[in-house]
């Protein structure tokens, strides 16, 4: 048989291999350790290696783009040598990017052409002629001749504990000020402007002017902290709601919330209310002090917030009962909240701030859908597109900037690592990738953190995308997601809380314990997928379009700062489509409040979007339920839905 | 003149899988016969369309022991007959059952758990005693159910014998012991299209042979959701003549069970008087819940009374014109 020469680069000596020698193998051979986490199959595409001289055949190119394979790329488990060549193997890192399934979030950036005119907070420097006998004009007066002749607006309001400052304020530096100006705001567009704050003393221009653009999601709150006057975003902090400890779904908040208690109560709706009011608060209030924290700022020194929230974590935040959400006909007590002062709501940001609530559209789809289908573009799209908010109340909208229809289904926070034994909140020390190799049953993870082989504490949501679907493909679980305790590995086990497999024995996790994953943690996982796919099932029916028919795939959410869109059309959670039709948008609720914190049009863009979208109510038809417990499975009940997913099955 | 009407005429796609139970001494078994269900390519007696290819079949069951919570009504019938599983097949044979469905309780007459030498034995002396084919139900306790049908299946090895019941939690033992020794098995799921498919599918993945799976879909007695058992089965029959693979397993349901639980069929005394008499009541209600399963296409269903057998069967007759 022909032998062949293979040169590594990098590898000090070429090697020498018969005909039918696989890369890998030659590589082996060459002392070269390729990573292969899915055994060698040709799944995960991690052994990338880029033919320079000569060529290889290629048995599959699955994870390779024709570009890629252009540029010489090939998989090394699946490359077969038949003549002489020159391999390079990238950095592992380079690999990554390359992959055609990975969709990382896309990157904030400041609208283009920011003006901080086109938001509604104005610092305005002035320096007063002080008064005199001859000028005896009060100072409240003369604060606004100064105000009206520098900015041309006719006239201001103010509170009454600020004008009881501004006379030691004017003479504190010489008559030397800087005055803080609201200049409208979405339910006074062309109303009174007011003085939010006044203080002594020039503030130079370049000082920050800060807001926060706030998330208040079921189970996570994501906050971030914008300098108004750059439009750059300048820290960004998340934490689960503390509402977790009194349920994880919104119904189960609202019957908390219900809660009597014996003793005279402040707020309306009962005992539990505040404290629920009290504990998003706090989390809130914690998140900003951290991400004050970060960029040396008083948090008093906030003068904006928009809150971006579903119909019941706004009512809770406001103390507005929120029972009516519950009870049909599902109505709210407010979906377009006027401006509020932040002393009132209870932020501990300036107690002036003004804290604008987005509007939502009913009960089940709140602001956070309204701010998502903003930050998505969705409502000026000319394609088709299906937009989804996967968070613990999955809230689903198709259309274009003709129409738009949206529907919410109560996914569960499994998906944010909540409600999932080992899960965790995407941040350092959680595993957001995972490969199982389907020979060994052995896992290979990476695990989020900067420091080169930190160990894992939990797994993100991403990562459990990810170790569903290879649980599945690998048979170490069944199509309705059972265990097969006869697989010759010690990973699968029966462990307290039922069948279990190990991604992580104790001796290699930060936490020394086992990192599990449980057979109620995937009913959990199976729950809030099949939620989420009936929605969109139920919602293209009643359009009456096939789901197919989707130009793109918008989604959004709070699990990871990437999606393997692979995996996740794997379990069944997003329909079977193209990979190129899908984008990740990372948190677009955060994003959308962002963007309305930024610009008065974005904002008015919110209300109108709220105003177009149709409600279709999932609880009054009959066929959510069945599409379902048909989605209740791996991938779906019906596989002819998921041919991709048929072929990959056929294969392992 | 009369008016002229056409009948209009669905033609279907699918079909229902046709599944014989039993083997005979030249299949590689001890039957006397064989019974063949399924096949249909139309909706249940729509004969104008599409000739039924198999008439729905009536089943009796017997436990492996005197059963003590079964109606007194059942267990005076039955007499002596119900004390020996062998005697309690001749029996049922005799009463006209067209196939044998033998429980086995959870424990023996002593009262502990079943073991796997009772189940064996009693499984053979049903076989011995008739040549009717059999299908053999498990307690339906997960563990349990592995260890007495595996070493049935084992004995009993080239019978074309039913085991059931596979259910999602516990079919992989079920099936890979079917396969290996050539039985058929019986699929259970709780009233619902999907997740009767879901299991099919799961049964299937394990590559036993769609001509070996008979499901039960399960019901509920008159009175106790048979519409909505009865709904469920229509619509698993449709999708089936529609060519979904997953729902085309001829159907089998417990009747018989479930009408025995029902307080009408269950209690004789301290009930209204215009109830009527017990025991015709009890019969009516095996019967009647049985013939309504029929219609929605059951293929095989399982009764206790033979009367109610009787009048099931005398039903199909008529159906079948």
């Amino acid at each position: 048989m022909a032998e062949h020469i293979i040169t590594f680069a990098g590898a000090p000596v070429p090697v020498h291999v018969a005909t039918g020698t696989l890369v890998s193998e030659a590589a082996q051979l060459a002392g070269i350790d390729l990573q292969q986490p899915c055994g060698g199959q040709g799944r995960c595409g991690r052994c990338a290696v880029q033919v320079t001289a000569g060529d290889v055949r290629r048995r599959s190119t699955l994870r390779l783009s024709p570009d890629d394979v252009a540029a010489g790329y090939a998989l090394a488990c699946q490359s077969v040598i038949e003549g002489d060549v020159s391999i390079t193997i990238p950095p592992q890192a380079g690999i990554e990017r390359r992959l055609t399934t990975d969709r990382t979030a896309i990157e904030v950036t400041v609208p283009l052409g920011y003006s901080a005119a086109a938001q509604p907070m104005r610092r305005v420097t002035l320096t007063l002629s002080p008064p005199d006998t001859q000028d005896q004009t009060d100072d409240w007066s003369r604060l606004q001749t100064a105000l009206r002749q520098q900015t041309g607006i006719g006239a201001f309001g103010i509170s009454l504990p600020l004008l009881r400052r501004i006379g030691p304020i004017l003479r504190a530096q010489n008559w030397a000020v800087t005055a803080l100006i609201e200049t409208d705001t979405w339910d006074r567009p062309t109303g009174a402007a007011r003085i939010v704050d006044l203080w002594p003393g020039i503030i130079p221009d370049a000082a920050p002017l800060w807001g926060i653009a706030v998330d208040i999601g079921t189970t996570t709150v994501s906050l971030w902290l914008v300098d108004l006057l750059t439009g750059v975003v300048r820290a960004q902090v998340a934490e689960y709601n503390g509402q977790i400890s009194r349920g994880e779904d919104v119904i189960s908040r609202i019957i908390y919330s219900t809660k009597k208690s014996p003793l005279p109560n402040p707020l309306p709706g009962g005992e539990g209310a505040l404290e629920l009011r009290d504990l998003v608060l706090k989390t809130i209030n914690t998140l900003l002090v951290t991400a004050c924290k970060r960029v040396m700022a008083d948090p008093a020194s906030v003068v904006k917030a928009t809150v971006a929230g579903n119909s019941t974590m706004i009512h809770l935040l406001l103390g507005i009962p929120c029972e009516s959400i519950r009870l049909t006909p599902f109505v709210t007590t407010v979906n377009q909240t006027p401006v509020l002062p932040a002393a009132m709501v209870g932020l501990n940001i300036h107690p002036e701030a003004s804290v604008d609530c987005l509007p939502g559209v009913a009960s089940y789809v709140g602001a956070d859908i309204s701010a998502g289908v903003l930050s998505s573009g969705l409502d000026d799209a000319e394609a088709v597109t299906l937009f989804m908010d996967v968070g613990t109340n999955g809230e689903i909208v198709l259309g274009n900037r003709e129409w738009l229809v949206t529907c919410a289904c109560s996914a569960g926070p499994a998906f944010e690592g909540a409600g999932v034994q080992h899960g965790m909140r995407a941040t350092e020390g959680a595993i957001e990738e995972i490969w199982i190799n389907s020979d060994t049953y052995e896992p290979t993870y990476r695990v989020i953190g900067s420091a080169p082989g930190a160990r894992a504490r939990g797994v993100c949501g991403s990562g459990l995308i990810a170790l569903l679907a290879e649980l599945f493909l690998t048979g170490i679980i069944d199509r309705s997601g059972h265990f097969n305790l006869k697989l010759p590995t010690t990973r699968v086990r029966q462990g307290e809380h039922g069948d279990e497999y190990v991604i992580v024995w104790a001796a290699e996790s930060q936490t020394g314990s086992d990192i599990v994953i449980t057979r109620v943690d995937i009913d959990n996982l199976l729950r809030a997928k099949a939620a989420i796919y009936a929605g969109f099932s139920v919602l293209a029916e009643k359009v009456g379009m096939p789901l197919e028919m989707a130009e793109q795939v918008l989604i959004g959410g709070s699990f990871g700062k990437y999606i393997n869109v692979e995996k996740a059309v794997e379990i069944g959670l997003l329909p079977d489509m193209p990979w190129d039709r899908f984008k990740f948008l990372g948190n677009t609720a955060a994003r959308g409040a962002y963007l309305a914190l930024l610009d008065r049009a974005a904002r008015a863009r919110i209300t109108d979007i709220a105003s177009r979208m149709t409600y279709i109510e999932l609880t009054a038809d009959n066929s959510f339920y069945d599409e379902f417990i048909s989605a209740l499975f791996l991938p779906h009940t019906d596989l002819s839905r998921f041919p991709t997913v048929q072929a990959a099955l056929k294969k392992v | 003149m009369p008016p002229q009407v056409e009948i209009p005429k669905d033609s279907w796609s699918g079909s229902v899988t046709t599944v014989t139970l039993g083997a005979t001494a030249a299949e590689g078994g001890t039957r006397s016969h064989t019974v063949t269900v399924g096949g249909h390519k139309s909706l249940p007696f729509m004969h104008f369309e599409q000739k039924m290819s198999h008439r729905p079949v009536v089943a009796l069951e017997i436990k492996d022991h005197r059963p003590e919570d079964w109606s007194p009504l059942l267990l005076e019938l039955w007499g002596q007959a119900a004390n020996d599983p062998a005697s309690w097949a001749k029996a049922a044979e005799q009463a006209g059952a067209e196939l044998l469905v033998l429980s086995l309780s959870q424990t023996g007459s002593d009262g502990n758990p079943t073991t796997p030498e009772t189940a064996v034995a009693a499984v053979q002396s049903v076989l011995k005693a008739s040549g009717l084919p059999l299908l053999v139900f498990a307690p339906g306790q997960a563990e349990l159910d592995n260890t007495l049908l595996v070493p049935v299946a084992e004995a009993t090895r080239g019978e074309r014998l039913v085991l059931g019941i596979c259910e999602d939690k516990n079919y992989r033992t079920i099936v890979a012991t079917a396969m290996a020794n050539d039985h058929l098995i019986s699929t259970r799921t709780p009233m619902d299209v999907n997740l009767a498919k879901q299991l099919n599918i799961l049964v299937r993945d394990m590559g036993i042979p769609t001509d070996r799976i008979l499901m039960d879909p399960t019901t509920g007695a008159l009175g106790y959701g048979i519409e909505y058992g009865y709904s469920v089965m229509e619509r698993l029959r449709l999708a089936a003549l529609q060519g979904d693979g997953n729902t085309q397993s001829p159907m089998i349901v417990t009747p018989g069970a479930e009408a025995w639980k029902a307080k009408e069929a269950k209690i004789g005394h301290d009930v209204p008087a215009s109830w009527g008499d017990w025991k015709e009541r009890a019969i009516n209600w095996e019967t009647l819940t049985a013939v309504a399963l029929i219609e929605s296409g059951a293929d095989i269903v399982v009764l206790r009374h033979p009367e109610s057998l009787r009048r099931v069967r005398a039903a199909i007759d008529e159906l079948m014109i």
